[in-house]
């Protein structure tokens, strides 16, 4: 098997096909603490893509609350065991190295532990499990169960809450496929049904060449591959491309956000294209505010980049959970992205500002600088905030959307208090 | 260094060569000969229990589980199939019979595969690789499939499996039917049907798909029209018994093209659906004579010769060694790419 090099893990990774890389890879970032877990998404997604017959246990687009929830039924703690065990018959201990750190090849450090690729012994291509109807049945259990205090009466805590965690805690993780650079579906899939596109990094199945065996859906560490017993073949989220490709009637030929990430009242979703070298590394291009947040900042962190498919969809971690839950989650990046979400700097304050304010992707901002507005203490250092304009430009250079830091405020005037 | 995947390769190549040299571990199907018979009349092409089965001789071709390509399954449950042939002179009707305690007639739900069985000809004249063929030497492949079968009677709808499901309506549907068998309007919504795929086919007017391959991963389905192949299965106490027809002659490049008093070379495959087997992961038999009787019944050939020709005559302690050198090379390669696994991290 060929070596492929995943950044995420800061080193070579074994992988069944030999690196070839789209030109541009899309790629969002979600925003956990913004999450109002209202799953417009879900909805947006499953009336635009799976409302037909054989479908229905079909959520493109899932928001699971954790620790509890999950769809399918606990995906991430028995994909964790397997990886667990496979290092347990390995005698390998999983661990990451963050004095290897680099930049650009390395973010996070080195990851000493196995891949899904790499503990998949010789039978298999990926290290998974497929789970049954019933694991797929209830994909919203444990909405909104938060983790309980231990002691006090009826559970309540003598002492209340305080950040930076929580001791009762929960929060949403909002999930579509990954479309990831090194899929395991696609490795997995015996009959090269699967496919990444060349323009845009979009993983799709073909839906002639698929013959239903579900090997994706044993594959797939984040199961977003998924089975469809009406036609005997497996669906998955298709990044809504026609919309990535600007074929859309509102898009004025220029790519467009997804549905998910366009519905979303919460203004968590932040979804474009990045610029992908030959070599699979992302083009600099800091004035991209995913580069920017992703790559520079590094605010937001790939979901379980220990599977090793490099995922697209980055998180910016909650403040409240517990540290060892969320590195277990996010990587060893979890507390520097926390750090810096908390006390954002002037730039990264300017460009959080695009989240969810265009239909359109932003492939280029631009910040005007304004006044100084306010001064604090966070995290017992003084904190500026700027009341900074930040311009956003589509992929035609056009300028689309331009937001001030302090939202503009508008007062009734007291005669008409109640006119609209 | 070698990396897993080499090695695992070279582990499969051993096998493989042992399959072939030692005829164990795999089981082997070599030097078998199946009479097809030559009987007057309409073929029992939907009877497995008709007398003129008789007249063909069983044989019972040995089965072992895939190993070379992955995904693999060592331990695939069918470990042997009895087939018996005929032919009238136009047709051929091929029957497979294999035990299967467990009958699975149904995909819709997500952990459910389907019991199958496979017929495959090389399309070349020299025998490419035995299972799925390879590149530039072609097999025509037919497979029955338990659920396709099935369904020719009745198909099974997501409300047999759900009973307790509901819906007010499905976008695209036939309005005032019943919402849960009512037509699609537009098959875009039924992607896969609308991309053409055979799989997806509201119905089967044969259990046998008709499928060309070349090589692992391959495997094609012929366009509808050329879906020439009939086919008939029957489950009872734990024994499927599956039926193949089809005119021995094709005009299709693509299929097998058969005439009587000729030899041809034939493999078999089979499937058990409790056991998650599908695809790559199932039994194989390697290549096994098929030998077409002459048009005169008097001409049925003798009873097969079901002890095979052993590949070179050496004495059984020499065979002995043999084998104890290869699991050594197979035992040594599987520690190397342990300590290979170790060091690698
Ligand atoms: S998230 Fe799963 S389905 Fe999506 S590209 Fe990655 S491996 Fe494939
Ligand atoms: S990107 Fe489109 S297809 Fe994928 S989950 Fe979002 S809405 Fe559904
Ligand atoms: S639409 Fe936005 S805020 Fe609502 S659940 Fe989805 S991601 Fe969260």
């Amino acid at each position: 098997m060929p070596d492929v090099y995943n950044w995420h893990l800061g080193r070579p990774m074994t992988y069944p096909y030999a690196e070839d890389h789209p030109q541009r890879q899309f790629v969002a970032v979600f925003n956990i603490n913004r999450c109002i877990g209202c799953q417009t998404c879900t909805g947006s997604c499953k009336a635009t893509w799976t409302f037909s017959r054989g479908q229905e246990y079909m959520w493109w687009n899932n928001v699971e609350t954790k620790p509890y929830g999950s769809y399918p039924q606990h995906w991430d703690v028995k994909t964790l065991k397997l990886l667990d065990e496979a290092h347990q018959a390995a005698g390998v201990t999983a661990s990451w190295d963050k004095s290897q750190a680099d930049d650009q090849a390395a973010p996070y450090g080195v990851y000493n532990g196995l891949a899904l690729t790499e503990a998949s012994g010789p039978n298999e291509q990926v290290l998974g499990y497929l789970p049954a109807e019933s694991e797929w049945r209830a994909p919203n259990f444990y909405e909104d169960t938060s983790t309980a205090y231990k002691g006090g009466a009826f559970g309540l805590s003598q002492d209340g809450a305080a950040l930076p965690e929580h001791q009762a805690w929960f929060f949403y993780l909002m999930r579509i496929c990954n479309h990831c650079t090194y899929p395991a579906c696609l490795a997995a899939c015996p009959r090269k049904a699967i496919y990444k596109r060349e323009e845009d990094g979009i993983v799709l199945i073909d839906q002639e060449r698929c013959r239903g065996y579900r090997k994706c859906v044993e594959a797939c560490p984040y199961k977003k591959s998924m089975y469809r017993g009406t036609t005997q073949v497996s669906e998955k989220c298709v990044g809504c491309y026609p919309r990535v490709e600007g074929k859309d009637p509102l898009s004025d030929g220029v790519p467009m956000e997804t549905r998910c990430m366009a519905v979303c009242p919460g203004k968590i979703r932040l979804n474009g294209l990045v610029d992908i070298a030959e070599d699979g590394s992302w083009i600099e291009n800091p004035k991209h505010p995913l580069y920017f947040m992703v790559r520079m900042e590094q605010i937001a962190l790939p979901l379980y980049p220990q599977f090793g498919t490099e995922p697209n969809i980055y998180y910016i971690p909650p403040r409240w959970a517990p540290r060892p839950y969320l590195r277990q989650m996010f990587g060893p990046g979890v507390d520097r992205a926390i750090e810096r979400y908390t006390a954002p700097s002037r730039e990264l304050l300017a460009v959080m500002q695009l989240f969810r304010t265009t239909q359109k992707m932003i492939f280029r901002y631009e910040i005007e600088e304004g006044p100084l507005v306010r001064e604090v203490e966070v995290n017992g250092k003084g904190w500026q905030m700027y009341d900074d304009t930040v311009i956003g430009f589509d992929e035609k250079d056009r300028e689309i959307v331009r937001l001030s830091v302090v939202e503009p405020l508008h007062e009734r005037s007291t005669e008409r208090p109640n006119s609209i | 260094m070698l990396t897993r995947n080499r090695l695992t390769l070279l582990m499969g190549l051993a096998l493989a060569v042992a399959a072939v040299v030692f005829k164990t571990p795999l089981a082997s199907s070599q030097g078998l000969t199946i009479s097809v018979a030559y009987v007057t009349g309409e073929l029992p092409v939907a009877d497995p229990f008709s007398e003129l089965w008789n007249q063909a001789t069983a044989v019972e071709v040995p089965l072992s589980a895939q190993i070379i390509a992955k995904p693999i399954q060592p331990a695939t449950n069918i470990k042997s199939v009895t087939t018996r042939a005929l032919h009238n002179g136009e047709e051929i009707a091929l029957m497979m019979e294999w035990a299967d305690p467990t009958r699975d007639e149904s995909v819709l739900r997500v952990e459910d595969f389907r019991d199958g069985a496979a017929v495959q000809f090389p399309l070349a004249e020299s025998l490419p690789f035995y299972c799925m063929g390879q590149q530039g030497g072609d097999v025509n492949i037919w497979h029955w499939k338990a659920d396709w079968q099935t369904a020719i009677n009745a198909r099974q709808e997501l409300h047999d499996q759900f009973p307790n499901m509901y819906v007010d309506q499905y976008p695209f549907t036939e309005e005032g039917e019943d919402a849960l068998t009512a037509a699609y309007t537009d098959i875009a919504y039924l992607t896969a049907q609308a991309a053409g795929n055979l799989m997806a086919a509201d119905v089967h007017a044969s259990p046998v798909e008709n499928l060309v391959a070349g090589g692992f991963g391959s495997l094609t389905s012929q366009p509808l029209e050329r879906q020439n192949v009939q086919g008939y299965g029957e489950w009872s106490d734990g024994v499927w018994r599956v039926i193949y027809s089809r005119s021995l002659a094709s005009a299709e490049s693509d299929d097998v093209s058969l005439a009587p008093q000729t030899v041809y070379s034939v493999a078999f495959a089979a499937w058990d659906g409790s056991n998650e087997e599908r695809n790559g992961t199932k039994s194989t038999s390697q290549w096994v004579s098929l030998q077409l009787a002459d048009f005169d019944a008097a001409a049925v050939s003798p009873a097969a010769e079901e002890t095979p020709v052993a590949p070179f005559s050496l004495p059984g302690w020499l065979w002995l060694i043999l084998l104890v050198l290869l699991s050594l090379l197979v035992g040594g390669s599987a520690f190397y790419y342990h300590l290979g696994t170790k060091r690698a991290l």
